[in-house]
This record gives structure tokens, C-alpha cells and sequence, in this order.
């Protein structure tokens, strides 16, 4: 790995390149999204990803910011989130109280809005942060669906050009892109102009080996016959008629219990114990109690 | 695979590619796929920096660039078999690595078709008589209407607007009275008069609330149906979000199809989009399926959510009870437009109206344009 001018280490070189440093930091990327992460670098252009809830969306960039040697700056979008929430806020009531203490010393001067308005008195939001830190960050937008049709309009013309402008300061503007990840539930479509700017990659649910492989190097306590236990009952559970399937953490998060009552096999006592950590809804669990048999096959 | 992150130019192979790359473009949007310009350009650029001779970086960096979509992908998949490999085969396997099974129920069944343009134009002169009976018209129902009446009917629906109960946002908005300080205008006027003399406020800013409208399109409720998605399509130019769904035996979202601004086009591709007219009824199951695959995405909570159905049920009335129960845990109001109702002697005791009615919290009949027209303004009143 070659190291940039300033001591963090280069952008990769091929698709195999990103794969290797995402599985340093734990994350399996399998070839299509290796590919899409890749060319989101390359092209500079935001990657979009979407997926069922759990499987590692939010992850991808979790991982790929140490990977890069960047900072991570997330953007987590709601309902009725608004540019001033993303990108800076001024810090009114220290402004107010700093306008009191001129008033009281007498020396409200005619420079002091500069002051005010002034970088002391600016609260730095994600988006502003990102563009400050340029490509040293890895800029995620987090459940960009939640957010109104507005912010979408208002995120479109951000990630275009990668400025901001604050009246009071001027125009702040990022020399080299941060690397974007935006994820999406699909709650709803997003805009089709988002859309075309960004890379596209949809995320499965991992093929039962793979899940092996991620336990694997997720929890390297948790034994490997056990791993490869859960991880078959888990693709069983899925299949099932289901209000919310279990995600990658909840795989996880399952063999570790299991590791840690030092289960090596799937048993109906521990399972039954320990089935709150997969499933989180009540007829879930019910549906799940009454085909357990079937779920526990090779346990 | 090509190791060099540099600028393509130096890629040999990449300049006799282009067209064919190009061409992929266009074969994808003769499937129907929405490729941009932009989104060609940045595929070949991307795959200067890849291996244009792998079939997987063609793959898998084509599906990055130029699918935006999840539903697209399996057109994607059929695109690309079709494309680079020659084949219109299904269940295409990417060499190991990416596999792209299609399998994709297409439309065996289809709509009552709707009035088609140069039909239109005739029919619009014919209906000058039942426009002026106007009143009768109102209170008319769908199941007697003609072909004629229905579109007029379709005209008036146009004219409803379906405005849901409000809810409390997180953005705020200024105003006289309000919990918050609002801190910004507060500053602002310190800096202006040199004093605040009252402090400004800001209060919650209120939305509409989502309204869902599942329409049953079985068999039983043929005479309905029509009226049902022309009123669908009335709602959902509602000032909130809407979404529409209709079901038989399975259900399909309806929602973009409706959105379309011309109301002949938005009816036919909504209609296109149902498989199942006309065929069984399971409510309780694509109740289930709309939860599973719908609900929890949002769209749901809080919402008004209103079924129209005469709950005929084939299915197993529990699955419809259990439905039922949580569909009235998520949404804000639940209300049930049975057609079957307008009739004098009508009891719910149906298998499946009997599952449903606990968790009813209003049922109405909607068989006729009067009483739709009232629907919007129960809804309206909803608090």
C-alpha cells in the first residue's frame, strides 16, 4: 500500500485493492460492490446504496473510511431534516450573550456583526465539515429517504459542486471531493436527477458462506462450526413469511450469545434463550417458536 | 484486470469498445430502463479503469452505472444476456461470482381496458345528457353505471381533493405564540434595535398525514373497480403523500402508475400493473404482503389508511384478523368502504368483515359518487 504525501494511504488501485483494505476493516465486499466502490472512486461520483434493513449498508462506509486513511462525517437524514441541519448553524445564544457583554463593556463597536457573524460563532454541520476536510473524509448520507423531496433537491445541487456558501464568510469550497456514500431503505423512490448523479449498487443478503466468512471475521470468538450453524438457520429463518428478516448484525449479534453461553451447536434451550437477539418482533418469534424444528435441522 | 488508476487514454482497447458500450446504452432503454447520457459516459469512462475484455467488470460496472433502480435490475440482467452473451436465456450466471436469476411473473390477465383517446373525443360528446343529470348521477351506483357514466364519473372524481388530518412535523415554523424561542429572529433584532422587547417563537410546522388506499380488484367488486381507481387516482393528487395499492389474489403498488398527469394513461398503466383482475379474493393475505413488503418502510405510520374491499373473503379469515391487528397498530385510522353496505338489509357478517370490523374505526359505502365525495370529508375530520 503507497503512501500520498501526507502520510495517508493512496486511493486504490483496482477493484481487488479496495476489496483487501475493506477486509482489514472486518467488511467483506463481494465483487459487485467492490466494483461500484472502486468506480464511485475513480469517476468521483457518489455511490447509492440501497438494500434491505441489516445488511451492512451503512457499514460499507463505516469500514471504507479507515480504509482510505479519511475521516468518517456522517449525515444522518430524518423527516423535516433542513440545509441548516446539514450544512452550518450560527450559535445564537453565545452570539446573544457576547452581544450583551460589548453592550455592558460599551464597546459595541461598528465591526462587531463581523465578529459575530464570525467564524467563533459558527457551529460546523456535516456537510460543511466534509467539504472543509475535502477528499480526507468519507462524506455518508445515511436513510437519505427519510428526508423531505426539498433536502433531496438541496442535496443534488451539493454533491455537484461541493461548495458552500455562508453570506456572512463567503464561499467555502472543497479542492478535491470527499468520497460520498448515500444509503436508502426504499421507503420511498428517490428523485431520478439524485439518482443519475450517483452509482447505483443494490446489496443482497450474503449467500450462507459468506455470512460464515463475515461471522468469521466479525467475531473470531465465536467457534467456526458454530458459525456455520447459526448462519444456516438464519437463511432458514429468512425464508420464512416474516413482519421484519433478520439483518447481518442480527447474525452476529446471535453467534456471539451463543459463543458466549459456550454453545457449539444449535440446542432448543439456548436457542430459546437467545432467539431475541435474531428476531425483534413478537409474531415473528411466534412464527418462529412454532417452526423451530425445521430451522434447528442440522443444529 | 486493468492495474492502472491513471487517465484511459493509454487503454488501447477501450476506443473500440465505446460503440459497443454505447450500444448496451441504448438496448437498455429500448427495455425500458431510464439511461442517461451522463450515465453511459461515466460507464465507459469507469471501465477504462477496468478490464473492458472481463465480462464481470462489463457486468457488474454497467449494473452500477446504469441501473438506478432495484426493480430494473432483473431488466438489467435480461438486457446484458441478451447483449453480450446472445441469448434471450433466464437465470443468467455471471461466471461464479454474480448471479442474476430472473424470475419474473409477467402479466397473464388484463384490465377492463380503459377508454382509449379517439374513443375518448366520441364519447365525450355522447356524455353531454348524463352531465346535465347530474344529480342523479351522484347517487347512481357504479355497479348500475354504463361505460359512459363511468368516465363522466371519472371527470367529477377528478375535481376531489382528499385532504388528511394534520400532524405535528419536526421542522418548526415562526410564529405569534409558540413553545420555542426563536433564537435567530431574537438575535436579529438585538443586533437591529439594540434590545429584544419580545421574544419571537417558533411552534411545530404541521403536515398532512400519509393516506394508503388498498382497492380490491377481485372478481366480486368488478363493478366497483373502475370507479375505485379513477377515485384512487383523484386522491393521490392529495396535498400529501399517497399511496395506492390494489389486490385480488396478490398485491401491486399502483402508486407511480397513477402518478402520471394524463388521467387515461395513469388509469391504463395502473391498470397494467394489476395482474389479478377480476380472479379470487385474498384480502388477508395481500393485507399481510402489503405489511410485509410496504408497511414497515414507512408510508404506514400514522396514516390513514383507508381499504375498500366488500370482504368477500377466500382466504383464511385469521390471517385476515392478524392483518388487521397490526395494520390498526401502525396506521393513525383505519376505514372500510364496503359497496355492500349501501344496501338496506346489510350486516357485516361476513367471514371476512367479521375478522376485520374490531379493528374498523369507520365503514363506510362508496358506491356512489355522493358517498365518496362524503368519504373525503370524514377523512378531512379525522382528529
Amino acid at each position: 500500500m503507497s503512501a500520498s504525501g501526507d502520510g495517508r494511504p493512496a486511493r486504490p488501485k483496482s477493484v481487488e485493492d479496495v476489496s483487501a483494505r475493506l477486509g482489514e476493516q472486518a467488511y467483506l465486499a463481494d465483487r459487485g460492490l467492490g466494483t461500484a466502490i472502486f468506480l464511485s472512486l475513480s469517476l468521483g461520483q457518489p455511490l447509492l446504496l440501497e438494500g434491505e434493513a441489516g445488511v451492512g449498508k451503512t457499514e460499507v462506509a463505516k469500514a471504507l473510511a479507515p480504509a482510505l486513511g479519511a475521516e468518517l462525517v456522517r449525515l444522518q437524514c430524518y423527516e423535516g431534516i433542513d440545509a441548516h441541519q446539514a450544512l452550518y448553524e450560527w450559535d445564537y445564544t453565545r452570539q446573544l450573550l457576547y452581544v450583551r457583554l460589548l453592550q455592558e463593556g460599551g464597546d459595541l463597536r461598528e465591526d462587531a456583526a463581523d465578529e459575530i457573524f464570525g467564524p467563533r460563532f459558527l457551529v460546523e454541520r456535516p456537510l460543511l465539515q466534509a467539504v472543509r476536510a475535502g477528499d480526507r473524509a468519507v462524506l455518508l448520507i445515511d436513510e437519505i429517504d427519510r428526508a423531505d423531496d426539498e433536502f433531496e433537491a438541496f442535496l443534488l445541487e451539493m454533491l455537484s459542486d461541493f461548495q458552500v456558501t455562508v453570506p456572512e464568510l463567503g464561499t467555502i469550497r472543497a479542492e478535491r471531493p470527499p468520497a460520498v456514500v448515500l444509503t436508502s431503505n426504499r421507503t420511498r423512490e428517490l428523485h431520478d436527477a439524485l439518482k443519475r448523479r450517483c452509482l447505483y449498487h443494490w446489496i443482497d443478503y450474503p449467500s450462507p458462506e459468506r455470512e460464515v466468512e463475515i461471522i468469521a471475521a466479525r467475531a473470531p470468538s465465536v467457534p467456526h462450526d458454530l458459525a456455520r450453524r447459526v448462519a444456516g438457520a438464519v437463511e432458514r429463518i429468512r425464508t420464512l413469511d416474516l413482519v421484519k428478516r433478520p439483518g447481518v448484525a442480527e447474525t452476529i449479534e446471535w453467534a456471539k450469545a451463543l459463543a458466549f453461553l459456550g454453545a457449539d451447536r444449535l440446542e432448543h434451550d439456548s436457542v430459546e434463550v437467545t432467539l431475541g437477539t435474531v428476531v425483534k418482533d413478537h409474531d415473528d418469534l411466534v412464527r418462529i417458536r412454532d417452526d423451530l424444528g425445521r430451522i434447528l435441522a442440522d443444529g | 484486470m486493468a492495474d492502472d488508476s491513471g487517465d484511459g487514454d493509454d487503454n488501447g482497447g477501450t476506443d473500440r469498445v465505446v460503440p459497443a458500450l454505447a450500444g448496451f446504452g441504448r438496448e437498455l432503454r429500448a427495455a425500458g430502463l431510464p439511461v442517461g447520457t451522463g450515465q453511459v459516459v461515466s460507464f465507459c469512462e469507469g471501465l477504462t479503469r477496468l478490464d473492458p475484455t472481463d465480462l464481470r467488470d462489463v457486468y457488474w460496472s454497467g449494473r452500477a452505472c446504469l441501473v438506478s433502480r432495484h426493480d430494473d435490475l432483473a431488466a438489467y440482467d435480461d438486457a446484458f444476456a441478451r447483449y453480450f452473451l446472445g441469448q434471450a436465456a433466464r437465470g443468467l450466471v455471471v461466471a461464479g461470482d454474480g448471479t442474476a436469476a430472473v424470475d419474473e411473473a409477467l402479466p397473464s390477465l388484463h384490465a377492463p381496458g380503459p377508454v382509449a383517446g379517439t374513443e375518448r373525443a366520441a364519447r365525450q360528446r355522447e356524455i353531454g345528457h348524463v352531465a346535465s343529470d347530474f344529480e342523479l348521477l351522484r347517487a347512481k351506483d357504479f355497479a348500475d353505471c354504463d361505460p359512459d357514466e363511468l368516465a363522466a364519473i371519472g371527470r367529477l372524481l377528478a375535481g376531489l381533493v382528499i385532504a388528511t388530518p394534520w400532524r405535528k412535523s419536526r421542522r418548526t415554523q415562526r410564529a405569534r405564540k409558540g413553545q420555542r424561542p426563536d433564537l435567530r429572529r431574537a438575535l436579529r433584532a438585538h443586533v437591529r434595535d439594540g434590545a429584544v422587547h419580545r421574544i419571537p417563537r417558533r411552534r411545530p410546522r404541521v403536515r398532512p398525514r400519509p393516506l394508503v388506499l388498498l382497492l380490491d380488484v377481485s372478481g366480486s367488486m368488478s363493478a366497483y373497480s373502475r370507479a375505485l381507481l379513477q377515485f384512487a387516482y383523484a386522491v393521490a393528487r392529495g396535498p400529501g403523500r399517497v399511496e395506492v395499492f390494489c389486490f385480488g389474489t396478490r398485491l401491486t403498488r399502483v402508486s407511480s402508475a397513477l402518478a402520471r398527469r394524463d388521467p387515461d394513461e395513469a388509469l391504463r398503466q395502473a391498470a397494467e400493473a394489476v395482474v389479478d383482475w377480476e380472479g379470487g379474493t385474498r384480502i388477508g393475505e395481500s393485507l399481510h404482503e402489503y405489511l410485509r413488503s410496504w408497511a414497515w418502510r414507512g408510508g404506514c405510520r400514522g396514516a390513514v389508511v383507508v381499504i375498500c374491499s366488500d370482504g368477500l373473503e377466500r382466504g383464511d379469515p385469521d390471517v385476515l384478523a392478524a392483518a388487521m391487528a397490526r395494520l390498526a397498530r401502525l396506521a393513525y385510522r383505519i376505514v372500510w368502504v364496503n359497496p355492500l353496505k349501501a344496501g338496506p338489509a346489510y350486516e357485516p357478517a361476513t367471514r371476512g368483515m367479521r375478522a376485520a370490523l374490531p379493528h374498523i374505526d369507520l365503514l363506510v359505502s362508496g358506491h356512489n359518487l355522493t358517498s365518496l365525495t362524503d368519504l373525503a370529508t370524514v377523512i378531512e375530520m379525522f382528529d
